[in-house]
């Protein structure tokens, strides 16, 4: 906990807070102040929004404790505002809301835009609004009673935006040593079990390399052919157990730039003596994010040149949840395709005999494919020879 | 959803920013508005153990002119640069680049720094000041380097920054209004991420002509021979297609459209400046 103290509806609060705590919880849970509400909580629809240092900000973007000498103001604040007076008028008149879940972010931003572009226009209106969403009214009432607001202005503000107050002097504080953190409590790396492996994987991407490995193909299908070697190979997957019967237990690991995910769940592997080929099947979930993995390596060892062999492999993946919606596919993309194309120089180099020290996330154009796929909790060897 | 747990403290400065993320695991990171981190550590796809706020430190809320470039603190907030609170190295250009990032209320709290190390490839500064020949100010300790914002970002989501360096700043060289200067995007809503974008700079007085290809999921690319290019002397399709192979061809066509578009905007005889 963090000692912060910051001025809310013009009384000023000193509280103990958790770090993470943001604006929104703070003033509903702690202060009880519940007309603000909370909606995506990760910015994107703006029913949170409040006034803070006369601006508005998305308050479950703003951490409680980054606000201490702050002036926040929540919609219960303006009762007695004659802009915000006026705003509710329009509101009620023109049909602005209906369920009123996202009027107190509405009226926040309204209350901006009549403040500060007395000149607005419709088109600029509705650009001022794009962030804040209204799944009732469709939007043409919210305009109408801003413009209508506008009509009636200029409007003075009421509360003052300075500058100066988000530079406010701090002194630098010290870590909290009290609050040591348990990087072990579970929140960085809990496993989710085992997840069944899809029958087959819709809509994947799927991406293909070929390498060259100067060996002949026989040393390559053996070293295909350990799969403790296979795993090393694989940046961000370890492999904890090689069973008797083949099923393995193992971990893999992604980060996406400052997104990380860690994926457990289960894995197969199959081979084709007779086609120098082989299989990965894995699935995995990471119970943090509740995001989903799902992907296949199909590799194939060929003869190539004198006493050379090729390395193809082609893999299809699958994201869902969180990190899909968030980690943009060509972003992801890119970072599979580098995870690819270090797998497969591993597995080059483990066959020309060199130590692969393995499981180390990758790192490709500055990337770090190290916390996606513990995915490998299970890997049932499944072999048809 | 709610973060993981994590430490915070804040920093008075980049060197005290620096100092605090050298104390702690390397997987801590600096938050100035946490408009891009935030979301990612509310849905926990970003879980760090410790945060250090440099949200007030004081070197990274100033902006000072230096005479050919004004120096702008990395936690100046796009709100700021839009409204005129600082001063515009450009004949306005800033201004009008900030007012279309995001939402006021990002805005509001989101900073110039944080959007550039944040590294998004479809982020605007990333691409306007790219364009615009800016460097960074890393602080590590009391050292600080200066890197060019071409060498900054090494993947999408990835820059050259080492786990405790801050950057306390960035400068942008003046322009005047005898340059030229266009900033072409798509967006599928107001507010969203780029899908594509382009910018072109020409000004006669520094001799630079420098075109951008942006948001295409990896760091911008500065295109060779821009004045063949102006002077339409190649192929847009091929431009793009040998600056960004991996595009898909509806992304392909989206950029080209852009490109040819921010081209228009800065060769045409219209008032310099402008479009976004």
């Amino acid at each position: 906990m963090n000692a912060v103290t910051l001025r809310v509806n013009g009384t000023e609060v000193t509280a103990d807070v958790a770090p993470r705590t943001h604006l929104a919880d703070f003033v509903r849970e702690s202060l009880n102040l519940t007309g603000t509400h909370l909606g995506c909580e990760h910015g994107v629809c703006g029913a949170c929004t409040m006034i803070v240092d006369g601006r508005p900000v998305r308050s479950c973007l703003s951490f409680a404790v980054a606000c201490s000498g702050a002036d926040v103001r929540t919609v219960e604040s303006f009762d007695d505002d004659p802009v915000m007076d006026l705003l509710r008028h329009a509101f009620s008149r023109h049909h602005a809301l209906q369920c009123g879940y996202c009027t107190p972010g509405m009226l926040a931003t309204a209350y901006d835009i009549v403040t500060r572009l007395p000149n607005a226009d419709e088109a600029r209106v509705r650009e001022e609004l794009s962030g804040n969403l209204c799944r009732c009214t469709g939007y043409v009432g919210i305009v109408a009673a801003i413009r209508d607001v506008l009509a009636h202005g200029p409007h003075a503000r009421t509360v003052t935006t300075k500058r100066s107050a988000r530079s406010a002097q701090v002194t630098t504080t010290g870590w909290n040593v009290a609050a040591k953190i348990d990087t072990d409590d579970g929140h960085r790396g809990r496993s989710t079990g085992l997840i069944p492996l899809p029958a087959r994987i819709d809509g994947g991407i799927t991406l293909s390399r070929a390498v060259f490995v100067p060996v002949p193909v026989d040393r390559l299908w053996t070293t295909l052919h350990d799969i403790d070697t296979v795993a090393k190979c694989l940046p961000g997957a370890s492999i904890e157990e090689v069973r008797e019967d083949g099923s393995v237990l193992g971990a893999f690991a992604v980060a996406i730039g400052p997104m990380r995910a860690r994926f457990t769940g289960a894995a197969q592997v199959s081979y084709d003596v007779a086609s120098c080929s082989g299989t990965v099947r894995g699935a995995g979930g990471d119970g943090i994010s509740r995001s989903r993995a799902d992907g296949v390596i199909e590799f194939r060892a060929l003869a190539a040149g004198n006493q050379g062999s090729k390395l193809d492999i082609d893999m299809t993946y699958k994201l869902s949840g969180p990190l899909a919606q968030f980690g943009r596919p060509a972003v992801v993309t890119h970072v599979v395709d580098v995870l690819l194309g270090d797998f497969a120089k591993n597995l080059a180099l483990a066959s020309e005999g060199e130590t692969v020290i393995a499981s180390a996330p990758v790192g490709g154009g500055g990337l770090v494919l190290g916390t996606l796929l513990a995915m490998l909790r299970r890997l049932f060897f499944n072999d048809r020879t | 959803m709610k973060p993981v747990r994590f430490e915070y403290a804040a920093a008075a400065s980049s060197a005290a920013a620096s100092a605090l993320l050298a104390q702690v695991a390397d997987d801590a990171k600096p938050i100035a508005g946490g408009q891009s981190l935030g979301p990612m550590l509310n849905l926990r796809l970003a879980r760090p153990s410790a945060l250090v706020d440099v949200s007030r430190a004081s070197d990274m809320r100033t902006a000072r002119d230096e005479g050919d470039a004004i120096f702008y603190g990395g936690a100046v907030t796009h709100a700021e640069i839009e409204d005129g609170d600082v001063p515009d190295a450009t004949p306005g250009w800033l201004a009008a680049v900030a007012r279309r990032i995001a939402y006021r209320a990002v805005r509001n709290r989101g900073t110039i720094a944080g959007s550039l190390v944040h590294a998004d490839p479809a982020a605007d500064w990333v691409n306007v000041l790219t364009a615009l020949g800016a460097h960074v100010v890393v602080a590590r300790g009391s050292a600080v380097r200066t890197v060019a914002l071409c060498d900054f970002f090494t993947g999408p989501f990835a820059t050259v920054l080492a786990h405790d360096e801050v950057v306390a700043g960035v400068r942008v060289l003046k322009r005047r209004a005898t340059a030229r200067w266009s900033y072409w995007k798509f967006c599928l809503k107001a507010g969203d991420f780029a899908k594509a974008s382009a910018a072109v700079l020409r000004d006669p007085e520094r001799r630079e002509t420098r075109i951008l290809l942006g948001a295409i999921e990896r760091p911008p690319v500065l295109l060779d021979d821009p004045l063949a290019i102006l002077q339409g002397r190649r192929s847009l399709a091929d431009v793009v297609t040998q600056a960004a192979p991996h595009l898909s061809d509806e992304a392909r066509t989206l950029h080209i459209a852009a490109l040819r578009r921010a081209i228009a905007l800065a060769t045409s005889d219209g008032k310099p400046g402008g479009g976004s």
